[in-house]
């Protein structure tokens, strides 16, 4: 295990920004730390990077207690924070090097660094381009150079993808993924179900500063009592027929959103065939049938009662 | 150490690049010098006359004065003296223990007062007074332009000197997660606190001095008015006051947790109060708290700086050169310490 933080509390005056949160990171995964803005993923990392006090908990990074003097630690550690936080009168390349010598002392092998750095980034054709020349994509990928370059063992990127287009965004979590490639742990912080979904071994749902449950994508699906929920659109079809469609197996609720029916399934096998075959039995006629399998956020609204998305 | 050294490298790039920063310390301060010239420019041709002292005859050091070439000296009674300051027939009553009267203060009066100093000086020390050459030091050595208004580039010059204070703040800003973004990225870096902020007091210092020197060499060269005939001693006091002024940036970034702006408020607010308090606003508050408060003048570091640099340059005494260099050292070290202190191993309630 490489970070292990036990129920941790962190209050800023009244409001309790976590509370009694834990988690585990393992060694090689990469771990999502999922929920909507404000529920605390920022103040978790910040609190077990030691950047952040907190009044109850345990927390310990490679094994050992981290202080804001653990520099050992430190060094195994590689930070891309939420907002771009680089040198604005520094170049691309400066920016880089700058952060590297920081970790690494021989010269050759520093430049060796920044040059694959830069390529895994894919600026090389702006190097020589100071921060406030570059669009907010380029920015948010200097910002990832500057906390990788290193190679760290334990990289925590915190949204890395906010406010980026979805071509920046999709090289960023490409990107990531190779990093995990490569050897290192990944804590990633996101609001955003997609990502979470695509690129993590591991989910954390977060909410109110807890830690909701957690598991892999499959595993957390599977939690959730409606499974499957089928959308069907009727023509004239009465009440009482609708009523009946209670009694097909596996059926939980039935909801109705103008045109469409939402039907929802729990836990089974052949609810489609089910379905089709309550449609023959009756002679309904319908414009347009479609499965849909639960998402994180189903899981994240039958946890919490809320969309993830509100 | 090469830590040290590289943070230098890239903290003074940073700096000497952003902008604004070189507008306010570089260009501010030259626009200034020539607003005052082109304000003071026809005044400042005047050279200096004789100086009208009134001393009564009993007084000791009456023959001493009389002696001077560039004092006229005037024997009246106590009860006159009032009448001949108001119709500026004198400049300074000296009484018989050697105290001044003054109506209005100038550069007469300075380097009346000066004189006095250096008298009681030489009789405490019961060195003959006859053979000493007043003159050579107050006036004709120093190769200066006798007028008030070379003062006002002496302050500008020790106002200039202590603009490090924004530099300091900015330096002690980059390395508090709680206060900038790239607070946040260094602090997760190994980079120990102190040698980043080691690093911000040097390159601060160095961007402080080049910024000090064009502003000289503009001065001297450009305005064709020469301020430091006294090269060496000035340094002391130009160094000492460009790192004073960095260090109390530093102190001010690091000792409390209010923003930015909060902070450089408190730097405007504590930089303007000191140099009103050494009379840069007005020569009366000087008066003021020569008279009531001496020991402020004596412990106020701007006045420490600009006064050295007027006594100095102006009036070619070095007597308190010693004391005014200890101070400022004193007031850097002290709270270069609690800068660290407040450093330590911090971190913070919130970000």
């Amino acid at each position: 295990m490489i970070v292990e933080a036990k129920n941790i509390v962190k209050r800023y005056a009244e409001r309790i920004a976590l509370d009694h949160f834990s988690m585990e990171v393992y060694e090689g995964e990469i771990l999502g730390l999922l929920g909507p803005n404000g529920c605390g993923k920022t103040t978790a990392i910040n609190c077990i990077l030691s950047l952040l006090n907190f009044d109850k908990g345990e927390i310990k990074v490679f094994g050992k207690k981290m202080t804001p003097s653990s520099y050992d630690i430190k060094r195994k550690i590689g930070l891309v924070p939420q907002e771009v936080s680089v040198f604005e009168n520094l170049t691309v390349r400066e920016n880089i090097d700058y952060f590297c010598g920081l970790y690494v002392d021989d010269k050759y092998e520093r430049k060796k660094y920044v040059e694959e750095a830069i390529e895994f980034v894919d600026l090389k054709d702006y190097v020589r381009f100071y921060p406030k020349k570059l669009s907010g994509g380029l920015k948010r990928r200097l910002n990832i150079a500057c906390g990788i370059v290193h190679k760290p063992k334990l990289i925590f990127l915190d949204e890395p993808t906010v406010a980026v287009d979805a071509q920046s965004r999709n090289f960023i979590l490409e990107g990531i993924k190779r990093l995990n490639g490569e050897g290192s742990t990944v804590v990633y912080t996101t609001h955003y179900l997609e990502e979470a979904e695509m690129l993590c071994s591991r989910i954390i749902i977060m909410d109110n500063g807890k830690d909701i449950v957690s598991g892999t994508t499959e595993e957390l699906k599977a939690m959730i009592t409606a499974s499957e929920k089928i959308v069907v659109s009727f023509i004239n079809i009465e009440d009482k027929i609708i009523n009946l469609m209670n009694s097909i197996p596996h059926v939980i609720d039935i909801e109705r959103n103008g045109e469409d029916f939402i039907i929802k399934f729990e836990n089974g096998i052949n609810n489609l065939s089910n379905l089709l075959s309550f449609i023959t039995e009756h002679n309904l006629t319908y414009t347009k049938l479609y499965s849909k399998l639960p998402t994180l956020n189903d899981v994240f609204l039958e946890l919490t009662g809320k969309e993830l998305r509100d | 150490m090469s830590n040290i050294i590289r943070n230098c490298m890239y903290q003074g790039k940073n700096l000497f690049r952003e902008g604004s920063l070189l507008f306010w310390s570089v260009i501010y301060p030259i626009i200034l010098a020539v607003l005052f010239y082109a304000a003071f420019n026809g005044i400042m041709d005047s050279s200096l006359d004789d100086i009208n002292i009134g001393i009564e005859e009993s007084n000791e050091i009456f023959h001493v004065l009389e002696e001077m070439d560039f004092i006229n000296v005037h024997i009246i009674t106590e009860n006159e003296v009032y009448e001949k300051l108001d119709n500026e027939e004198i400049d300074a009553f000296i009484d018989s223990n050697l105290n001044l009267t003054v109506d209005e203060s100038g550069i007469n009066q300075t380097i009346i007062k000066e004189v006095v100093e250096e008298i009681k000086q030489i009789i405490k020390l019961n060195r003959p007074i006859d053979g000493f050459e007043f003159f050579v030091s107050y006036v004709q050595g120093k190769n200066q332009e006798a007028n008030s208004f070379v003062v006002i580039f002496y302050s500008l010059i020790a106002m200039v000197s202590t603009y490090g204070i924004y530099a300091g703040i900015e330096t002690a800003s980059l390395v508090q997660a709680n206060l900038s973004n790239l607070g946040i990225r260094i602090n997760v870096t190994p980079l120990k606190k102190q040698n980043f902020l080691i690093a911000g007091v040097i390159v601060s210092l160095l961007m402080n001095l080049f910024a000090n020197t064009v502003l000289l060499l503009f001065i001297n060269y450009i305005l064709k008015i020469h301020l430091c005939s006294d090269l060496k001693h000035s340094a002391v006091f130009i160094l000492l006051g460009n790192l004073f002024g960095v260090i109390l940036g530093v102190f001010i970034g690091v000792s409390n947790k209010k923003s930015m702006s909060v902070k450089t408020l408190i730097a405007i607010v504590v930089t303007l109060l000191l140099s009103f308090l050494s009379g840069m606003m007005g020569p009366w508050i000087k008066i003021m708290i020569d008279k009531y408060i001496p020991l402020l003048a004596r412990i106020n570091p701007i006045s420490i700086i600009s006064n050295n640099l007027y006594r100095i340059n102006l009036l070619g005494s070095t007597k308190s050169v010693g004391e005014g260099a200890v101070i400022l050292l004193f007031y850097c070290i002290v709270l270069l310490f609690l800068s660290y202190i407040f450093l330590r191993r911090k971190n913070n309630d919130s970000l």
